[in-house]
This record gives C-alpha cells, sequence and structure tokens, in this order.
C-alpha cells in the first residue's frame, strides 16, 4: 500500500508547490485585486466553492485555498488520507487552470480542448443525466500505445451515449482514428495539461450543486452526491507519473473508481483502482465498476414485439417448429449467479437452431438464464421466471405456454420466414430482463439448448432441484421465521381505507399476492404499493398485534384504520378490498366459523350469501365477526389462531372443501391429531341452515362444538 | 342553547407556492383548514385563477373567445389580453401545437412563443405541454431555460417524464414543477415521492391531480381530492401536502355536452352557454373539492368563478 | 360512532326463529347494523332493549320522503361527509322559482324549465321541484301554485303567512309538499299546519344558533319532518352554515342538525345564471340537500345532472351504461365495430375519443357487470366467450362489418376470440383511450 500513498503525496506535493509558485507569481504580477473568474459560471472556483464555501474572485483570495490544499496533504499512511491529499491536487489543478484565465480571456484557443466547461452546457446535460439518457461519463487521459485500439474504447462509449472527456495526447490519437468530436457526439476534448482534467471535476461539483441542492462547504454531502449520483470513472492510459495518480486519488475520493491500462499489481484497489492491461475490456470493466446500465431502446430482432401479440394463437397447420414438453424434454430456468460467473449479454446456443429442421418439427428446449445483481435475492428467481410467458407471446409469430418444465413453445412459418432464430429468444429475454428487472439485475447471460441430451441434464440435474428447493422455501415460510410483512395497497382505487397485511402465512385477500410477490414488487418499484412493515413491537402474540403494523396500516389508510390483527377474526380484523377469495364468517350457534368462495351462489348456514356478507366486508371496513381471505390462508396455522384456528372451520362448499381438503387435514392432524378433519366439516349438499349444520356437527362430533364460546 | 360551533383545525397546512417574480407574483396553497373553510380557520390563499391560451390561436372557437381577442392574431397578443380578462390571476400557455400526433411545431418554434407571450405579461406564466410525453419532457427543458428566473410552473411531470421534467423544469433551471397523475392517491404520492427523491424540494411541486369534466368520471376526482386533502391536512403526509392546480377547460370544453352544434341538437341551445356551464360547473366543483388554482378559458367562467371565490373568501 | 354488527347480535334472542324475515339472528343482525333494516322488525326485544338501542342504532340525519307516488323523493339519511368514506345516498334536488312578485314572462320562463327532460346512464334528469314564492298577492300566488301543481312535479311552498300556507296546502293536499317558511316567529303554528297536511316544513333563521334554538323548539312539538333553509344574501355564509349543520350532525352527533339543507341559490346571484350553476355546483357537493334556482335550462342541467350523478355514485357500484350497439361518426351496418366493457366512464372516455376521431365505428358495449376492461376480465366477465356470444347473439345480426376491434389491455383474447368468431377479423386496439384518434385514422 504504501507504494501507492507515497505516488499520491509526491504527486499532490509536487502540485502544491507549483500552484503556490503559480499564485505567488501571479499576485506579483497583477496584484492581489486583479480578478480571478472562470467564464460564464455563477459557481466561482466550482470545486474550491463546494467544498468550502469560499467565494475566490480576487488574486489575493487564493494564498488561503493554497493553505487549505497543503492542509490536505497529511502525508499519513492511510488510504482515505491520501485521497484527501488527491482532493488537494484537484484544488490545486482548479487553481492553476483558473489563473490561465487570468492571462488570457481564451487560453485554449490555440488548444485541441475546449477547457472549462460554462454553467449552461451542465445545465443541458444534467437532464439526460438524470433520465439515464447519458448514462454515464468516462474521463479519458494520458496516451495510450495503441491509438487504434483506444479509439476503439471511445467510439465504444459512443455507441453506449456515455459522455466522454479527453485529456492529454488521448485527443490528437483520437482525431486521428476518425472519433468525431463535440458535445452532440458525447467526446469532448478539454486539454493537454493534466491539470485540465479539474474541468470535469468541476463539472461533476457544479452538477451537485445545481441538481443535488448540495450547500457549498458540505463538503460529507458533496463527495456523497458525486458518489452515487455522477455516474462517472476515469481511464488512465499510458506510463503513470506521481501528479497523474494523485489527481487519480482525487478522482478516487468522489467516487469515481480509476482503471489503468498498465498493471499496478498488488497497489491495486479493488472497486477503485484496477488495472485492465487488455484494451478490448476496459469498456465492459469500467461500466461494470460503475454499474451503469445502458438503456435498450429497441429489441433487435426481426419481428414485432409488443403486449398486442400476447393473444396470437399459432396453430399447428401454421407452426414451423414447438417445443413441447409432452414430446420432447424441456424446461425454463432463472437462476442467481456470482457476478464472475456471468458475462452480461452472453448468448448462447448450444445444439443445432430452428433453420435444421422442417415444419412442422418438434425440437427440445433447455433454458437457462443466469443473473446477478448487488440487490438480486434468490426469491426473485421465479418472479423473473413467470414474466418469460409474456415476453415470448409478445413476439409476433411465437406462442408460449406454461412455465418451468411444462411448456409449449411454437414458432410460426412466417416468423421463421421473417428470420426468426434462437438467439432472438435470448435477445428479448435479455433486453426484457435488464429492462424491467433493471433495479435487481446488474447482468444477465442466457443460454439456449436445442441439444436433446444436453436439455435433459440441465433439466433433471439443475432445474428440478432448483424447482423443488423453492417449493420446500415456500411451504417452509413462516410468519416467524422472516422479520418483514408488506403492505399492499393495490386496491386502494375502489376500497380507499383497505390495505392489506401481506405475511408469508397469510397472502393477499385476492389470492394473488404471496409475501414474495409483496417483497419483490417492493424492490422493483422501491415507491409502490408494497411497503415493508418492520416486525416490531409484538403487544399481542396470540392475536398477531404489532404496533409497527398498526402504523402502517394507519398511514396507508391515512387514519381510516387505526389497528388490525393478523390472526383474530373477532378483534380488530384485518380489512377487505372487495377481491377477497373466500369470507369467512362466525357462527355463534355452532361456536364457529363458515367460509364461503366467491364462486358459490347459494345459501349458507349463517343465514346470508357471498353477496351479502360481501356487501358488509368489502369496502374497507372492519366488520367484527367477518372477513375477506384468499385460498391459501384456510389451511394456514395461523388461520384465525386467535380463536382457536381451523378447529372452528364448521362449514364449507363442497368444491372449496375439494380444494383445500389435503392441505387442511394435514394441518388439523399437526395442530390437533385429527384424521380426514375435512369429513367433519359441513358443505351444502348437508346443510345450508344452522340447525341441520348443528345435527350434522353433532353427529360427527366436531371439535369446535366442545371448544369454549367463539363469543 | 346556543350551537356548538366546532371548527375542524388541522395541524398541518397546504404549502403555499409562489408564481411569478415581483410585485405580481402570486401564491396559491397555505389552507390550514378542508377547501374554502374559512369559517374553520385559515384559508391561506384564496383560489386562483389562471386563463388558458393556446398556441393555435383561437380555431374552432365560440363567439365569445373570439370577441375577447378580436385583434389578437399571435399567442402574445392574446396573452397580453389574457392577463386583462376580469378575475384573471395567472396566464397559462397551452402548447397543443406541440403534439406530434397533430401539428407537430418545432421545440424551437414553441420556445420562442413561450419567450414571446412572456415578454408580453406581468402576470405570472404557466406552461402547459401537448400531453405527448417525450415531446414535453424535451419542451419544458428548452422554455425553462428560456424563462429562467421568471418563476414559471410546468403543467407537467408525469411518472413516465418525471426524471427528465423535474431534472430540468426543478433542478437546472429551479422553475416549478407540476406533478400530474391519474386521479388516484397513492399513483400521486409515488410521484411526489420520486420527483422529491430526484431532488426537487417539496415547496416547488403542485400537484394535477387529474381533472374530469361534471358528469365524466368527476367521482373520481372528488374522492382522490377529498382524499388528498384529508391525508395533507388530518395525516400531516408531506407527500400530499403540495397545492392542487387543476386545468378544467381543456377538459369542460371537450366533451359532447360543450362541443355539439346547436343545429345537431336544438332543444340543448347554443353551444357557447353549453361551454361556459360545463366549464363553470366542472371548476366550481374543483374548487369545492380542494383545488387551489384552476385553468379556465372563457371570459364567462373567469369572471363567475372569481366572483365566487371572492364570495367564499 | 354506529354498532357493529355482533354488538347487535348479542341482544337478540339467538333462536333463528325467523319471525324478522331473516333466516338467522346473525343476518338479522348485521343488516341492522347496516341500516339495512329496522330494529323493531324483530318481535322477540324488550322495550328496554329497544330503547336503549334505538338510539345507538338511530342514523345521525334523518332520512325524509318528499313528494309521493312516482314523483317520490328521498332525502337525508347521510352518514358520512365524503363518499369515499362509504357513499352518498340521497343525491340533491334541484327547483325552479316562480313566484306572484314576479312578472308572467319571469314565470314563463321559469316554467319553461320543464323542458329540461331526459335520460342519462338510466337516470331520469329534470326539476323534480317547482318552488313558488309567495310575494304578497295571494290570489296569483295560489294560481300559481295550481298551475305548478298540475305539472306533476312536487312543490315548494315557500310562504310563511299561515293562512295563505293553508290554502295553498289545501290545493296540494296530499302530494307531500315542503312547506318552506317557518322561522322563529311562527315556529308552532306552521308546524302544526305541515303535521296537518303531511307536509315538510322548511325552517330558516337570521344565523344558525337561532336555526338550532328554532328546531329544537319545534322537535317539541313531536314533527320532526323539517329541511333547514341556509339561504342567506351571501354565498359564503350560505356555504358555511351547510357545511356546519351537515357537520355537527354526522361528525358530533348532533341531532338537531340531522336534517336536510335547503339553498336558494336564485335568491344569491338572481337574475345571474352563470353564478347559479357554479354555486348549485359548489352546493351538489358540499351538502345542499335541495338547490333552488330560478330557472333551469339545458346549458346548466347538461352539467349539474352529470356532477351530481358522479357525485351520488356508490364507489362500490360503479355506473353501468345499457348494453348494445352505439353507432357513432353515423356509422351504419358496414363500419367497423369497436367492443368494450360496460363501465359508465369507459363508455364515456372511449366514445369521447372514437367521436372526436371523426371515424364511423359501431361501438360495441358488451355486459361485463360495470367493470373495467382489465377488472371485467379478471373477473371473467369479459372473456372470449362472453365477447363471442354477445357479438353472435346481437351484434352478426344487424351489422355487416366483420372487423372487430379490442381493447389493447386484453390483447391476449385476439386468438381466442378470432377462434371463436372464425369469420371476423380481430384486431387488437389501442391500450389507452386517448391514442384512437390516430389508431382510427389509420385504419
Amino acid at each position: 500500500m504504501s507504494a501507492l500513498t507515497d505516488l499520491i503525496y509526491g504527486g499532490a506535493n509536487a502540485v502544491a508547490g507549483l500552484t503556490e509558485g503559480a499564485v505567488n507569481d501571479a499576485i506579483a504580477k497583477y496584484g492581489e485585486q486583479k480578478e480571478v473568474a472562470f467564464p460564464d459560471t455563477a459557481y466561482f472556483l466550482p470545486t474550491i466553492y463546494a467544498a468550502t464555501g469560499v467565494k475566490v474572485t480576487k488574486l489575493g483570495d487564493l494564498p488561503a485555498c493554497v493553505g487549505v490544499l497543503k492542509s490536505l496533504i497529511s502525508g499519513k499512511e492511510d488510504l482515505g488520507e491520501a485521497l484527501n491529499a488527491g482532493l488537494a491536487t484537484a484544488v490545486g489543478a482548479e487553481i492553476i487552470e483558473a489563473l490561465k484565465y487570468v492571462e488570457s480571456a481564451d487560453p485554449y484557443a490555440g488548444d485541441s480542448g475546449i477547457g472549462f466547461v460554462p454553467d449552461p452546457i451542465i445545465r443541458s446535460l444534467g437532464v439526460p443525466l438524470v433520465t439515464g439518457d447519458i448514462p454515464g461519463v468516462a474521463v479519458m487521459l494520458g496516451k495510450a500505445d495503441d491509438a487504434a485500439l483506444v479509439s476503439e474504447i471511445i467510439k465504444g462509449y459512443q455507441t453506449r451515449g456515455i459522455l466522454t472527456f479527453l485529456v492529454g495526447d488521448i485527443i490528437e490519437q483520437a482525431i486521428e482514428n476518425g472519433v468525431k468530436m463535440g458535445l452532440d457526439f458525447r467526446v469532448v476534448p478539454l486539454g493537454h495539461d493534466v491539470t485540465s482534467v479539474t474541468h470535469v471535476v468541476t463539472v461533476a461539483i457544479r452538477a451537485a450543486l445545481i441538481f443535488g441542492a448540495v450547500t457549498p462547504g458540505d463538503l460529507p454531502t458533496l463527495l456523497a452526491y458525486t458518489k452515487e449520483r455522477v455516474p462517472a470513472f476515469v481511464n488512465a492510459f499510458g506510463a503513470l507519473d506521481a501528479v497523474t495518480v494523485s489527481a487519480g486519488a482525487g478522482a478516487i475520493a468522489l467516487g469515481f473508481p480509476v482503471i489503468v491500462d498498465s498493471d499496478l499489481g498488488d497497489i491495486q484497489v479493488p472497486g477503485a483502482l484496477e488495472s485492465v492491461t487488455d484494451l478490448t475490456k476496459t469498456v465492459a470493466h469500467s461500466l461494470e465498476l460503475r454499474n451503469i446500465k445502458i438503456k435498450i431502446r429497441e429489441i433487435p430482432i426481426p419481428v414485432a414485439f409488443a403486449s398486442a401479440f400476447e393473444g396470437e394463437i399459432i396453430r399447428r397447420g401454421d407452426m414451423h417448429v414447438q417445443f413441447n414438453s409432452t414430446r420432447k424434454p424441456t424446461c425454463e430456468l432463472v437462476v442467481m449467479k456470482d457476478a464472475a460467473d456471468i458475462e452480461d449479454h452472453k448468448i448462447t446456443i448450444i445444439g443445432s437452431d430452428v433453420d435444421t429442421v422442417t415444419a412442422p418439427a418438434d425440437m427440445s428446449l433447455g433454458v437457462l438464464i443466469e443473473v446477478c445483481g448487488e440487490k438480486m435475492q434468490v426469491d426473485f428467481e421465479p418472479v423473473i421466471e413467470r414474466k418469460l410467458h409474456y415476453w415470448y407471446n409478445y413476439m409476433e409469430g411465437v406462442m408460449h405456454t406454461g412455465q418451468r418444465n411444462l411448456i409449449n413453445v411454437r414458432i410460426s412459418k412466417e416468423a421463421f420466414e421473417k428470420g426468426l432464430r434462437l438467439k432472438d429468444f435470448g435477445e428479448v429475454i435479455w433486453c426484457e430482463i435488464m429492462d424491467e428487472f433493471a433495479s435487481v439485475v446488474d447482468k444477465c447471460q442466457v443460454t439456449l439448448i436445442t441439444d436433446e441430451a444436453k436439455v435433459v441434464e440441465l433439466r433433471d440435474s439443475v432445474a428440478m432441484p432448483r424447482y423443488d428447493e423453492r417449493d420446500a422455501r415456500l411451504a417452509g415460510l413462516t410468519d416467524e421465521s422472516v422479520d418483514t410483512f408488506y403492505t399492499c395497497i393495490l386496491c386502494q382505487s375502489f376500497a380507499p381505507s383497505h390495505c392489506c397485511v401481506v405475511t408469508p402465512e397469510r397472502l393477499g385477500l385476492c389470492g394473488a399476492v404471496s409475501w414474495l410477490d409483496a417483497k419483490a414488487t417492493k424492490e422493483l418499484t422501491p415507491t409502490g404499493p408494497c411497503q415493508p412493515i418492520p416486525k416490531e413491537g409484538c403487544t399481542d402474540e396470540r392475536l398477531g398485534k404489532y404496533t409497527a403494523v398498526d402504523e402502517a396500516v394507519s398511514q396507508a389508510t391515512q387514519g381510516a384504520v387505526s389497528s388490525v390483527t393478523l390472526y383474530s377474526i373477532l378483534e380488530d380484523p384485518m380489512t377487505s378490498c372487495g377481491c377477497f377469495e373466500c369470507i369467512c364468517g362466525i357462527i355463534p350457534e355452532a361456536n364457529g366459523v363458515v367460509i364461503v368462495n366467491r364462486e358459490y351462489k347459494g345459501m349458507t348456514p349463517t343465514g346470508m350469501t357471498f353477496g351479502e356478507l360481501a356487501s358488509m366486508t368489502g369496502g374497507g371496513v372492519q366488520t367484527p365477526g367477518f372477513m375477506g381471505h384468499g385460498r391459501h390462508f384456510i389451511s394456514s396455522k395461523k388461520f384465525i389462531s386467535a380463536e382457536g384456528g381451523i378447529e372452528r372451520i364448521v362449514w364449507m362448499p363442497k368444491e372449496l372443501k375439494d380444494s383445500v381438503g389435503d392441505k387442511l387435514n394435514k394441518t388439523a392432524k399437526e395442530l390437533f391429531g385429527a384424521d380426514n378433519f375435512i369429513d367433519m366439516i359441513g358443505d351444502e349438499t348437508v346443510a345450508t341452515d344452522s340447525e341441520t349444520l348443528l345435527a350434522f356437527l353433532t353427529e360427527k362430533n366436531h371439535p369446535a362444538l366442545g371448544m369454549d364460546p367463539i363469543m | 342553547m346556543p350551537f356548538k360551533r366546532t371548527p375542524q383545525k388541522f395541524n398541518a397546512a397546504i404549502n403555499a407556492m409562489t408564481l411569478g417574480t415581483g410585485d405580481n407574483a402570486v401564491t396559491i396553497g397555505g389552507a390550514s383548514v378542508l377547501p374554502l373553510y374559512s369559517f374553520d380557520g385559515d384559508i391561506g390563499n384564496a383560489p386562483k385563477i389562471g386563463v388558458e391560451i393556446s398556441d393555435l390561436g383561437l380555431e374552432g372557437e365560440c363567439v365569445g373567445m373570439t370577441e375577447f381577442y378580436a385583434g389578437a392574431s399571435t399567442p402574445a397578443e392574446m396573452a397580453a389580453k389574457a392577463e386583462k380578462m376580469p378575475g384573471a390571476d395567472f396566464v397559462c400557455l397551452r402548447l397543443e401545437g406541440a403534439d406530434p400526433n397533430g401539428h407537430n411545431r418545432s421545440v424551437e418554434e414553441c420556445v420562442e412563443i413561450a419567450k414571446a407571450v412572456a415578454g408580453a405579461i406581468s402576470l405570472p406564466l404557466v406552461i402547459e405541454g401537448c400531453k405527448n410525453n417525450e415531446k414535453d419532457a424535451e419542451l419544458f427543458e428548452k422554455i425553462a431555460a428560456a424563462l429562467e428566473g421568471k418563476n414559471v410552473l410546468f403543467l407537467s411531470a408525469k411518472e413516465e417524464n418525471h426524471k427528465s421534467v423535474g431534472a430540468a423544469v426543478g433542478l437546472a433551471y429551479a422553475q416549478k414543477v407540476g406533478a400530474e397523475s391519474s386521479v388516484d392517491i397513492n399513483l400521486a404520492k409515488q410521484l411526489n415521492v420520486l420527483l422529491t427523491q430526484l431532488g426537487v424540494k417539496a415547496e416547488n411541486i403542485a400537484m394535477n391531480l387529474g381533472s374530469a369534466a361534471a358528469g365524466y368520471g368527476f367521482e373520481y376526482v372528488a374522492s382522490t381530492m377529498d382524499r388528498v386533502k384529508a391525508a395533507a391536512l388530518g395525516q400531516n403526509d408531506a407527500m400530499l401536502q403540495m397545492p392542487v392546480i387543476t386545468p378544467v377547460a381543456s377538459e369542460a370544453w371537450s366533451v359532447k355536452e360543450a362541443m355539439v352544434d346547436e343545429a345537431d341538437f336544438p332543444e340543448w341551445g347554443p353551444q357557447e352557454d353549453r361551454g361556459v356551464r360545463m366549464e363553470i360547473a366542472t371548476a366550481a366543483a374543483c374548487l369545492a373539492c380542494g383545488s387551489d388554482a384552476v385553468i379556465l378559458k372563457h371570459p364567462r367562467s373567469v369572471a363567475t368563478i372569481s366572483a365566487m371565490v371572492a364570495a367564499l373568501k | 360512532m354506529a354498532l357493529k354488527g355482533l354488538d347487535i347480535f348479542k341482544i337478540t334472542p339467538k333462536t333463528n326463529c325467523k319471525d324478522c324475515g331473516n333466516p338467522t339472528c346473525m343476518a338479522f343482525a348485521m343488516k341492522v347494523a347496516q341500516g339495512a333494516i329496522a330494529l323493531d322488525k324483530c318481535p322477540h326485544l324488550s322495550d328496554e332493549v329497544k330503547a336503549q338501542l334505538s338510539e345507538a342504532t338511530a342514523p345521525p340525519m334523518k332520512t325524509i320522503k318528499l313528494g309521493v307516488g312516482a314523483e317520490e323523493h328521498t332525502l337525508g339519511g347521510e352518514t358520512v361527509l365524503a363518499r369515499h368514506e362509504k357513499t352518498f345516498v340521497s343525491k340533491n334536488l334541484f327547483a325552479f322559482t316562480v313566484g306572484d312578485a314576479m312578472s308572467d314572462e319571469a314565470n314563463e320562463a321559469a316554467f319553461a324549465s320543464t323542458v329540461v327532460d331526459y335520460e342519462r346512464i338510466g337516470e331520469r334528469m329534470y326539476v323534480e321541484l317547482i318552488n313558488v314564492k309567495f310575494g304578497g298577492d295571494s290570489a296569483r300566488y295560489l294560481e300559481l301554485v295550481k298551475r305548478a301543481a298540475g305539472l306533476g312535479r312536487t312543490l315548494i311552498l315557500s310562504v310563511s303567512d299561515a293562512a295563505v300556507a293553508k290554502e295553498a296546502l289545501e290545493l296540494t293536499k296530499g302530494t307531500r309538499p315542503l312547506l318552506n317558511g317557518a322561522s322563529a316567529a311562527n315556529a308552532a303554528e306552521m308546524a302544526a299546519l305541515a303535521k296537518e297536511y303531511a307536509a315538510l316544513l322548511g325552517v330558516s333563521a337570521a344565523n344558525l344558533d337561532e336555526l338550532y334554538d328554532t328546531v329544537a323548539e319545534i322537535e317539541k312539538t313531536g314533527f320532526k319532518d323539517l329541511v333547514l333553509d341556509v339561504s342567506s344574501a351571501s354565498a359564503g355564509e350560505a356555504f358555511a352554515d351547510a357545511v356546519q349543520i351537515r357537520r355537527a350532525a354526522l361528525k358530533n352527533n348532533d341531532r338537531t342538525f340531522g336534517y336536510p339543507s335547503l339553498v336558494d341559490v336564485g335568491a344569491i346571484a338572481p337574475g345571474d345564471e352563470d353564478m347559479q350553476c357554479a354555486l348549485a355546483a359548489l352546493f351538489t357537493v358540499k351538502y345542499g340537500s335541495i338547490v333552488v334556482m330560478e330557472k333551469m335550462s339545458y346549458a346548466s342541467a347538461l352539467p349539474l345532472y352529470g356532477l351530481r350523478q358522479n357525485i351520488f355514485t356508490d364507489p362500490q357500484k360503479p355506473m353501468r351504461v345499457e348494453p348494445g350497439i352505439y353507432p357513432l361518426n353515423g356509422a351504419d351496418e358496414n363500419s367497423v365495430c369497436a367492443i368494450t366493457v360496460d363501465f359508465a366512464l369507459t363508455y364515456f372516455v372511449v366514445s369521447g375519443e372514437m367521436e372526436r376521431s371523426g371515424v364511423p365505428v359501431n361501438l360495441l358495449i358488451s355486459d361485463a357487470g360495470g367493470y373495467s376492461v382489465l377488472t371485467a376480465w379478471a373477473a371473467g366477465k369479459f372473456s372470449a366467450s362472453s365477447i363471442a356470444k354477445f357479438i353472435n347473439e346481437e351484434v352478426a345480426p344487424k351489422v355487416k362489418s366483420r372487423t372487430l376491434i379490442l381493447p389493447g389491455k386484453v390483447a391476449v383474447l385476439q386468438g381466442e376470440v378470432a377462434e371463436k368468431l372464425p369469420d371476423w377479423k380481430v384486431v387488437v386496439g389501442t391500450r389507452e383511450a386517448i391514442e384512437l384518434v390516430k389508431f382510427l385514422k389509420e385504419m
């Protein structure tokens, strides 16, 4: 490490000396009252102004700045301290550059660079930077050994919309190799002296002042802003002298990683200062280091891609090929991997493509999609996987049904003739994942396999175990096993005072939003309908009452509902919007509850139909004794556990009994050792009035009859 | 026994937002009671009325409008007359002509129009786009730059283009940002959160919660506004305390009742009266629900609504 | 705060005797809690229990019927201050005004308000009430009452002279009019008259305190079919009074003000129809139960009735339009068909954009339970089979065109619909209505 800090301090001291000399010379020549300013800016000497709040307007202000600059160079053997010295270099460079504007109104007239970047240009650059239209800012300095290669790097940035600033002889190298320059081409030459790098530093700093509303003098906030919001990085080429290294340290202090083309060996600092000696990899590595994602504008495939094609049906006669699980092995799998194992946008085809068969053909297809990302979680794999269905269907001439290892994908003759091939599937999948899941996926590679043996291998040794793991995880998720619940307020447009609290064991009452869905929604749409509730402040375990839940519900319903319990139907039960799959209502005569599903149109033993129950339960009101819920909740151990749980269930429509029977039996066996509990529960074939139901329950010796009175 | 009055007071208030500069600046919002409840406490700044003019001029306008603007042939000339319209608090330039699916007027042309309009008036200016997200983003950036320092409100940033509009209007050129959502309290709040996360200060945001003409789903407008005000005041929800500005004219004058010729529906009577009443009824309803400013266009509507606001102060 | 169903259930006999007409005591209790049924329908409750509960279950604002037969209207009965909290139940009524102190021309112009009579989304839109105002000439007044009574609408008799009022009531006997003329000065007398003729009684006062006392005074006589007249020379005062009265009743449970209100915007802005329209809209949104205007024209009615229909829609029961074929822009049997759902808002937005396009289209509205496109699709009420059934049964026999545009949001149905309607060309339209103009023009 010391080699690096030595270099930084050496460079910083050299620049400090140069600066001090230059300031003294200038004062001697022009006097202290001589004005010093960059053209067309309201931010004085921006680096000094932003870092210290000092407004430099005349030469006489500068000696104090030199003092501050020197104080930043502590010489201590510590990387953080050394980076501060790098900032000193930036300040020194700024002063030296400012003095050029004292000497001449247009010191860059004879240079191929433009020098100081005026405020209006920064304002106009701010918008595309904020929107991601300019996804990043590259600063390239020095002189490369191979002019052609370095020009390719610049062009690489150019095609990705990245704004590139050039400092040093690299400008001429680029010009020679036909790189188009100017703001419109997003390649801006700054100047040849290494100090002209200050002109890009002040761009970043003024962006923080203008767009981040950072208060001048608030250095920590400034550094946080440039680190988090200004997606810049540095590529340095050629031999590294101490001054360049210390300027690089300044960049690192601002949060901009530096990539050099020489091998720095063990003085590299991962994430901050790295070597990439193979210049063909500089672009990819730089983008990855700064986590810059390029917006995809149009998917390059030969057929149209739009939701309007979602409903297209491809008949057997019209199809070129199909990948059908009932005929050939198939599977689709999204897996999370380490960043190092993934090459972004790599699309691999293993086996023959669809142009090797004649219609109508059957082929195998295994699709392995590997993703990584700082915010990616294994739980999001199935969320992404479920979207594949839509993306395939959005392609004109492609039809997709099913999921996992049971799918059918058809390509129409027309689409095939237009040139649709397997790599286009890969393109679509990659583009859509990088677009729709940009907040969690940083890199993605897609492998499409048609080689039957290899598909079988993927399916049986990778995919199936993964599916099983997921199912086991889902089954094993309990309210106790997590520390966060989620709100869901998707339905507030018609039930303003309703808020679902989604827990692993209690999915949204519509049946469509599981805890995993809610969790993914939060990551993908951070300000969206699902917000996390820390599982804190449990005041009553039996009822499932949490102060954090009450606060979240109160907030989400604008105060309309102040308290809900998770496990009780009688005390502050959860509200219902109206889209519940089922309604549970108490039937005191039978000392239990009945559950009725939306599809059941007849009378229930409570004396009310689903419709009548819905009218009093919906709309976001709390109706003790009645609540809406999803089908899945019925077999949960948490189902109205405050009132005694599933033992209280005395009646359900036949269809509902059939659909939840097995799971309910299992839970009953676990909870109170009952065999075939479902048979003790009445249905419409037994009774639709409470008297007959009671007789039935007595005959079956239903456990609810022996429990404490429900109310 | 006297009637026991129980004023509904809140420990929160709608943000006050100033448009324009100097002596002619106008402030909207600031209420710490429900809309128009001056008997309960401080309603802050009484609702303000903007007069809308279009870059397309008076194409298809009724007699009352053409008479009022007689002699004005450019948007700037119209604006000069608009700000003199009795009851006007600010002028709103609607750049309908920029719509790529319509006249597709260029950004440069629109900037020139906006500059001319701004130069012709002393009241504050509001710029309304063409409802095409991409075009509006481009348009607003350039106009915000051209009118820097004039403290102009731009309608609107939507979820789709909030980054570009927010960055250009709210950050780069320190103008006021209108946040437009479609009649849903959660979407409105989400957009405000997104804009503030971008760095736009809450006090520089006004909300357009979406509007509808009377009879055309106004219940959603009413309930959204009711809920937004309840949350802003009752829950002290800072992400919903932005003042509400509602463009009424464009909605009101584009429904069948306001548009069809008398010849086609003789029993309905003169088209101009129908348009004016649709505009008036919609505006009055918006104010009752919580708009802190409405944008109208017909001189009769502006006069009537400003008189109503004065009577309710 | 109304009682929860379970609290009511606890005091029922829990015998499921069905004497109340409900299968179980629980069902009965839940209906009482909802206000759908009166507590005294249960014959087995002791008077003690009933008395104890009637206070708690009594609605905060009285529901009062005005008029009779086909012209019977419901006033009051509101339980919430904002419609999203539950729903508003009794739409406000409109009145136009004639009077003996007005000129013949003015009266004729006012009577012409009866031409406003049309239907909008299943609701008849007309001026329900006629306000006949007494100005001193009793003979002329009574003539006007007679004429107005003959128009098949319910009357508001704005008269504070008891003798004239009695004669007017005699002329309108059995029609349950509103006698709007009680004040502190004549409260007892007017209440007795209203009671005698089964009329409603409108009460007015110089200020809210006086109004409060007067109402309390009248209530002591046992007569409670009251309407509170908040009319004032100032719009601000009328608005303040209307809001405070409604709030006192619903929020503070002050039943003395638990009555519908009346506001005469014609008197606030005489001769200014624009202002009357503005104020009528204001009081439609906030708490005017009866809005009296000088006259009603289509120009004012179209927005005001539309607004009222919106405000008084139950948030959980969206407005629906009649399923069927709606030819737009002069469409005939050869014009393309575009299908959507019967949710009123969808219909208005879609038909509005289609009309803007100028392209002749047969807009097909299918029965989708009043839901929006995606909700109806999710609920299975707007599916390939429901669309195919509707097209085959209702549309195919009447329309020759065989092009059908589907809403872009249900593009997923395209293949299935095309399969079920083999002789139709099924096209996916736009996702948003606003894109329709371009889409149709380019089709």
